[in-house]
């Protein structure tokens, strides 16, 4: 069985490259400066941001976070196949990769649909302005990652030649980011207000 | 073998987030349960990046920069708090 290897222990290439390992860090960057933000507000005006929080349905949070990480999950069998030539396999991850994002963004859809027909839009408070912003801005990076996954499945499809190690390693990097910003914005509006 | 621990670092990613949805909704919010809530969110945000996006096999400068950045992170949402 052939497998196709890229040495990751050299600083230029980290898993994904380090282009986009430079955007993960600027995305992270930007979206901790905004949380810790929220908390400076929220420190501020604590009874107001509490009785939001109370809004928020943590059953659904939580659910749509299970579901990026099962997702995330997916999405690092699809590599490790791939690296096998499992192209079969990796194949069916990816489909389940962004099945696992179509869920979340199923259920983040129906939660604000629910908070705009009790009027908690944007300009409700404080609270609920950083909800959307942070959580719209979020599902953005979703959706631009379900189409990057989406053309993969195309090239997995398509052709074994035309998909290649680092396109592959690139995108998981980009979806597993999408990851890693909802493990940060899920604590700070769900849970610690 | 790697597949094997793919599966026990999702399955712990997913009790912790349960969890921190636990903790986060039974307990008053004090400055310790607050601080539990975003140590479960670190242990989780280093099981993705090191395991789920392979970091661990990655050059040490980007193991480090990670932990930094959480580090960081973790430090001013507790001393917020």
């Amino acid at each position: 069985m052939n497998t196709q290897q890229i040495n990751p222990k050299n600083i230029y290439y980290p898993p994904g490259g380090i282009l986009l390992w430079i955007l993960i860090f600027l995305e992270l960057i930007t979206f901790g400066a905004a949380l810790i933000a929220m908390m400076v507000y929220g420190k501020q005006a604590p009874e107001m941001f509490h009785t939001s929080r109370l809004h928020l349905n943590t059953t659904i949070g939580t659910i749509n976070t299970i579901a990026l990480i099962s997702s995330g999950f997916f999405m690092a069998l699809s590599v490790r196949y791939f690296k096998e030539n499992n192209l079969k396999k990796s194949s069916l991850f990816l489909k389940l990769t962004m099945l696992g994002g179509v869920l979340f963004l199923v259920l983040k859809g129906f939660e604000y649909y629910e908070k705009m027909v009790i009027g908690l839009t944007l300009g409700y408070n404080t609270f609920f302005t950083f909800y959307w912003l942070l959580t719209l801005f979020h599902v953005i990076h979703l959706l631009v990652g379900l189409v990057i996954l989406a053309f993969m499945q195309r090239d997995l499809n398509k052709n074994k030649t035309k998909a290649k190690l680092e396109d592959v390693e690139a995108s998981a990097a980009f979806w597993h980011m999408c990851d890693l910003i909802w493990l940060l914005i899920f604590p700070v509006i769900y849970l610690i207000f | 073998m790697e597949k094997s621990l793919l599966v026990k670092v999702w399955v712990l990613l997913v009790l912790l987030t349960i969890s921190s949805a636990l903790v986060g909704n039974n307990f008053p919010h004090y400055r310790y349960i607050i601080a539990i809530i975003i140590g479960l969110t670190l242990v989780k945000f280093l099981g993705i990046s090191f395991f789920f996006m392979e970091l661990r096999k990655a050059h040490a400068f980007w193991k480090t920069i990670i932990i930094l950045y959480l580090f960081i992170f973790s430090t001013i949402a507790i001393l917020i708090f």
